[in-house]
């Protein structure tokens, strides 16, 4: 039974975790565009990575692991 | 982690600040002396000796050409990085709280402190950095804070906005032409004031630190709140890591400040916090008084705190640190 019970809560903190990911995603992305829009791209040295969007080079460092 | 001690100021640190590639950080404290030194091996490379009073704030422009220091004895100045020399020195009835370079380095920011018959103010000078010693006595723009009287100030992306934090724990978007004030936002606890304010690389976002032991993410647009820290200790500095998606947050209750006996001293450590989750991940010790500020290498490779002790400590994240991952953002990465 407490297993049960530990396991709905986690499976509840990680669906919590993953809606303030995709949350913050949909920002950065709302945020990008506006930059764009105000023709700032190129004055702003944009995140290279991390900043939970670009993250092609962390793909390759995790298969090291 | 592995911590390089920079000893060498005789007071308490008062603002650390890497150069943009990160192999140097500037310190000011008390002591009224500049300090350059290697971030590698914690050598000290060089002092900048002039103020005569303790210093609040340093910055460092971004061709690490340009430092300016604000403090104590009323003046904000400007130095050469490479000889040491003092280029200009702008005067003022009060105090230099911070200074700050705007994302290209053509103007510099001051704050300056209230006092009977003087507003805070929030001032700035065009900077040339082909004319060395002829710099503008002209302010450029000089912005009254008659509600509360600004503590940090910094300039947004395309240094569209100033944004300036508040004794009053509120929050300021000014635009940074004309010095109209936009939009106003408590975002602290009312009177616990704003200790600091610090940017993403990109400057659409920065963090702010407070007396209210919480630290607030907050957007440049709108000044909405994104997300907020909360900690069990008084906060003096507040930084965002790049590469990895982390705060951290320094500060800590001085001795002289607690009234009671805590079991737990002091909590001089600084504290990492996940800037999605809000969740804390860790905290480093070794301070033995409140961490007055913190600074993430520009790379994402390290950082360094400079304490009320004395003394700036200079980490190296090591693999582990970069390694570290939620379950949910490990999924997202292998989508």
């Amino acid at each position: 039974q407490d297993q049960i019970k530990r396991d709905a809560g986690n499976r509840q903190v990680v669906e919590a975790r993953r809606r303030l990911l995709e949350e913050w995603r949909a920002w950065r992305a709302h945020v990008i565009e506006l930059l764009r829009e105000e023709g700032a791209e190129d004055a702003v040295p944009l995140p290279e990575k991390g900043e939970g969007e670009a993250l092609d080079d962390e793909k390759e460092a995790e298969e090291v692991e | 982690m592995r911590p390089v001690l920079l000893s060498g100021h005789e007071r308490a640190l008062t603002q650390v600040k890497y150069n943009p590639d990160g192999d140097i950080i500037f310190s000011v404290s008390k002591d009224h002396v500049v300090c350059a030194w290697y971030s590698g091996n914690g050598e000290r490379l060089g002092t900048y000796h002039g103020h005569v009073g303790a210093l609040w704030s340093v910055d460092v422009d971004p061709t690490s050409t340009l430092l300016a220091t604000g403090g104590a004895d009323n003046t904000m100045r400007l130095w050469e990085v490479k000889t040491g020399k003092l280029l200009k020195t702008w005067e003022f009835a009060t105090s230099i709280k911070r200074v700050e370079f705007s994302p290209d380095g053509r103007l510099l920011l001051g704050v300056t402190e209230k006092r009977s018959g003087h507003l805070g103010t929030i001032v700035v000078y065009e900077i040339d950095p082909e004319k060395g010693e002829d710099q503008s006595d002209e302010q450029y723009l000089r912005i009254l804070c008659e509600e509360s009287k600004a503590t940090v100030a910094g300039f947004s992306y395309l240094a569209k906005y100033i944004i300036a934090g508040h004794e009053d724990g509120s929050v300021t978007q000014y635009d940074a032409k004309t010095g109209e004030e936009y939009k106003n936002v408590q975002v602290h606890e009312p009177d616990m004031m704003v200790t600091d304010l610090q940017w993403a690389p990109d400057r659409t976002y920065f963090i702010t630190a407070s007396k209210d032991k919480t630290a607030k993410l907050v957007s440049a647009f709108d000044l909405e709140i994104l997300k907020s820290y909360s900690t069990d200790t008084p906060l003096n500095s507040a930084a965002i890591t790049p590469v990895k998606d982390y705060v951290i947050l320094g500060g800590g209750q001085a001795a002289m400040d607690v009234t009671t006996t805590s079991a737990r001293q002091g909590k001089f450590e600084a504290r990492f916090y996940h800037k999605i989750f809000m969740e804390e991940i860790g905290r480093v010790r070794g301070h033995f008084g409140p961490l007055n500020y913190v600074a993430v290498h520009p790379k994402g490779e390290g950082y360094c705190s400079g304490g009320e002790d004395g003394y700036v400590r200079v980490h190296h994240f090591d693999k582990a640190y970069f390694d570290f991952k939620y379950e949910v953002e490990r999924e997202q990465a292998n989508l």
